[in-house]
């Protein structure tokens, strides 16, 4: 490495971690990687001891990290604009090319190493000593857990250097965008008709393999990072998009958004990358892994499990990532310049969670009822506490992070505070849906009442976190 | 009679001292401009009188309100160009407009009509319908000029009026910016070239670390008297500062 590259991987590095500690409660932040060995650990005795495979916790791990690839690697590209939306007004090295005499090329080929080592170090490493407890009970080796780091890093890598590779491509106008649709295609094609691409990616190397599949499994990393680098086009600059005046036409159909701060929250929503499929998108992810953890449960216990109460509990879950997205393009600070409170600017973002958030888990509740059946009691039932617990997950993330959500993920604290208030209302919610199936009508009434009452408590709880954020925003 | 007034306002980060009993009278009608090198406190007395930030100590009140107990009432009468603030992202100008509007009851009529004049004054009109993400620093500028404008208000405060813009629509702004004092409106703008100051300001407070130390009308000056000379003695010299001399071996 020339001292030039030395210094900008060094000053990267140390770039990506302030960035991190300034997002996610400053120092708190170093204990992290602690908290994730924990949680992996937790998750992996707990999966482990009710009888989920290890090689299927070991295939989850490795789709996270390619996942976690994928959405890391469009980070060199896409630009200050788009950062600034959440990060406020960063500049970051990667995007200095305009004025250090250092190539725009070099700085991503620097970004790229510098994902690798960091990401590797703080999360990839301690998810793969998370899987201690397999070791302990016998279920894997202790060579498995460096073998897992290597293979989840790999993984890793992959995603980053397919997000780099397809950017890339799409930079060189309409050729390139073709190039990338018949690659996309080619691959569907070949994955219907059967090849198996786990054995030709790195976590198909998990068990052992000859140094032919090696080579095979790691040879797309560099290639698809050379192609990325090579063919990304340095002067590329995005058309500028236009729209029609949809401002004032979403506002007349929503009578109760007299001040528009609800539209505008709306728009942010479907105007970024994703557009309200996004949303749609991340409640069929909980809805898939709904349907799984309910299938094992069942598997487990070997009692069916009440499709009402258990959907419902666990789908009111996409409240929070609801809340991400409609919290995502914009801060606090940007209302202050207008007649608004902070109590108006939330009260906007819950109004914007009722129209986005609730139709959304609602539709794939009523998608798992009538896929699954389910008793008409429990499915009213089920319904109340769908909506209850997710107006209570609004609230409770209201009151813990505000207009942060993002927050949750990377503070230790927080993200304790936020887990022990799920805790308390899912876990009885759970028991009583996944093992005391058919409910009785005095455990459906008592679930009604109690999810009415924690839909108002979450109510009562952004309210009244309004004043400690008016405060917060203003010191 | 005052349209802003500060009493021995305070304000500290941490260690730092933003604001160290800033005492300022602001009458009805006069363009002031608060000139300061980065980090005087120009922005944070901004960020007070318009409700956006809590003082340590010390009162404050624009048109009769205090902006420290009644914020949203005061940025009810005033408009505000932050430096910072760029256009939400994913509205067309032409949406933010209308958003500001419904914020600030300005009846739809009323804002069509404005809306085109300031996309005319500040020649901007081909962009009304561009996402505010792919509209340049320039571009954000101006709209962000026209918001604070967009309602007429009898008080507004600007941070660093000129940024971004190109010489003509710096005149244009200045001419507007002077325009809009002789029609009875107040101004508060932040800046730190001298010469802006000095050119369209009815006054001039010299601010340095977070007090006022130089209180100028540039109109009633004298001939020998300069801001430039005014904010040197009071701020420090470029003499101050001395260029290192190349020293043997280096190129």
């Amino acid at each position: 490495m020339t001292s030039l590259n030395r210094r900008l991987f060094v000053e990267m590095l140390r770039e990506e971690w302030r960035l991190h500690s300034e997002l996610f409660g400053g120092s708190r932040f170093a204990g992290f990687p602690v908290f994730v060995a924990l949680l992996t650990s937790g998750a992996v005795y707990l999966l482990t001891t009710t009888g989920t495979e290890i090689g299927a916790i070991l295939a989850g791990v490795h789709g996270l990290a390619l996942f976690f690839g994928l959405r890391t690697g469009s980070t060199g590209f896409v630009g200050q604009d788009a950062m600034r939306d959440v990060l406020g007004d960063a500049t970051m090295l990667v995007f200095s090319a305009r004025t250090l005499p250092v190539s725009q090329r070099r700085l991503l080929s620097v970004f790229l190493l510098k994902d690798a080592v960091y990401y590797a170090v703080l999360f990839l490493l301690p998810i793969a000593v998370g899987f201690t407890p397999a070791v302990a009970s016998g279920d894997l080796t202790l060579l498995a857990i460096p073998t897992a780091w290597a293979t989840t890093t790999a993984m890793f890598l992959l995603g980053v250097t397919i997000t780099f590779a397809a950017i890339g491509l799409s930079t060189r106008g309409a050729s390139g965008r073709l190039l990338l649709l018949g690659l996309a295609a080619g691959a569907g094609l070949a994955f219907v008709s059967g090849v198996d691409f786990v054995q030709f990616t790195p976590y198909g190397l998990f068990d052992g393999a000859t140094l032919p599949e090696v080579v095979v499994a790691l040879a797309p990393i560099p290639l698809l990072a050379v192609i990325g680098i090579a063919v990304y086009d340095t002067s590329y600059e995005r058309a500028a998009r236009t729209a029609g005046r949809t401002f004032p036409r979403w506002q007349a159909r929503l009578p109760f958004d007299a001040d528009g701060l609800t539209v505008k929250t709306l728009l942010d929503v479907q105007r970024s990358s994703g557009g309200l499929g996004k949303v749609l998108f991340s409640g069929g992810i909980l809805f898939a892994v709904s349907w799984l953890l309910i299938d094992l449960a069942e598997t487990i216990t070997g009692l069916e499990p009440s499709t009402g109460i258990s959907f419902g509990a666990i789908l009111a879950l996409s409240a929070f990532t609801t809340y991400n997205w409609i919290t995502m393009y914009d801060d606090v600070a940007s209302y202050q310049l207008y007649p608004v409170s902070v109590a108006d600017a939330v009260r906007a973002k819950f109004r914007a969670f009722l129209v986005l958030g609730i139709p959304t888990c609602v539709g794939y509740f009523l998608l798992a009822v009538v896929w699954q059946g389910a008793r008409l009691p429990e499915a009213v039932v089920g319904l109340v506490l769908l909506v209850g617990v997710a107006l209570y997950l609004f609230g409770v993330t209201v009151a813990l992070a505000g207009f942060d959500p993002n927050e949750f993920l990377f503070d230790t604290v927080l993200f304790a505070g936020f887990g022990a208030a799920l805790a308390v209302v899912l876990v009885p919610i759970l028991i009583v849906g996944l093992v005391l199936a058919p409910v009785s009508t005095g455990l459906l009434v008592a679930l009604g009442v109690g999810g009415v009452l924690v839909g108002g408590i979450g109510i009562a709880l952004y309210r009244r976190s309004v004043p400690k954020w008016e405060r917060h925003y203003r010191r | 009679m005052s349209a802003i007034r500060t009493e021995k306002l305070r304000k500290t980060y941490g260690d730092v001292t933003a604001l160290a009993d800033l005492t300022l009278d602001i009458e009805a009608g006069e363009l002031f401009g608060a000139l300061g090198p980065n980090g005087a406190g120009k922005t944070t007395t901004i960020g007070i009188l318009t409700g956006q930030l809590q003082p340590d100590s010390g009162t404050a009140s624009v048109l009769g309100h205090d902006p420290v107990a009644e914020p949203v009432e005061t940025r009810r009468h005033v408009g505000i160009l932050p430096e910072q603030e760029s256009p939400p992202s994913f509205m067309t100008p032409r949406e933010y407009f209308d958003f500001v509007a419904t914020v600030r009851d300005v009846p739809a009529d009323v804002v069509e009509e404005r809306v085109e004049q300031w996309a005319q004054r500040l020649s901007f009109a081909e962009k009304l319908d561009t996402l505010s993400s792919d509209l340049s620093r320039g571009q954000q500028q101006k709209v962000m000029i026209t918001q604070a404008f967009l309602h007429e208000p009898e008080v507004v405060f600007i941070d660093e009026p000129l940024a971004n813009l190109d010489p003509i629509v710096q005149e244009r702004v200045k001419r507007y910016l002077q325009d809009y004092r002789e029609r009875g409106n107040t101004l508060f703008i932040s800046t730190h070239h001298i010469e802006v100051a000095e050119e369209i300001c009815s006054r001039v407070g010299i601010v340095y670390d977070g007090r006022l130390i130089a209180d100028r009308r540039p109109a009633e000056m004298d001939d020998e008297e300069s801001l430039l000379d005014t904010f040197v003695a009071n701020v420090g010299s470029d003499e101050e500062w001395t260029e290192p001399t190349a020293t043997a071996g280096d190129d």
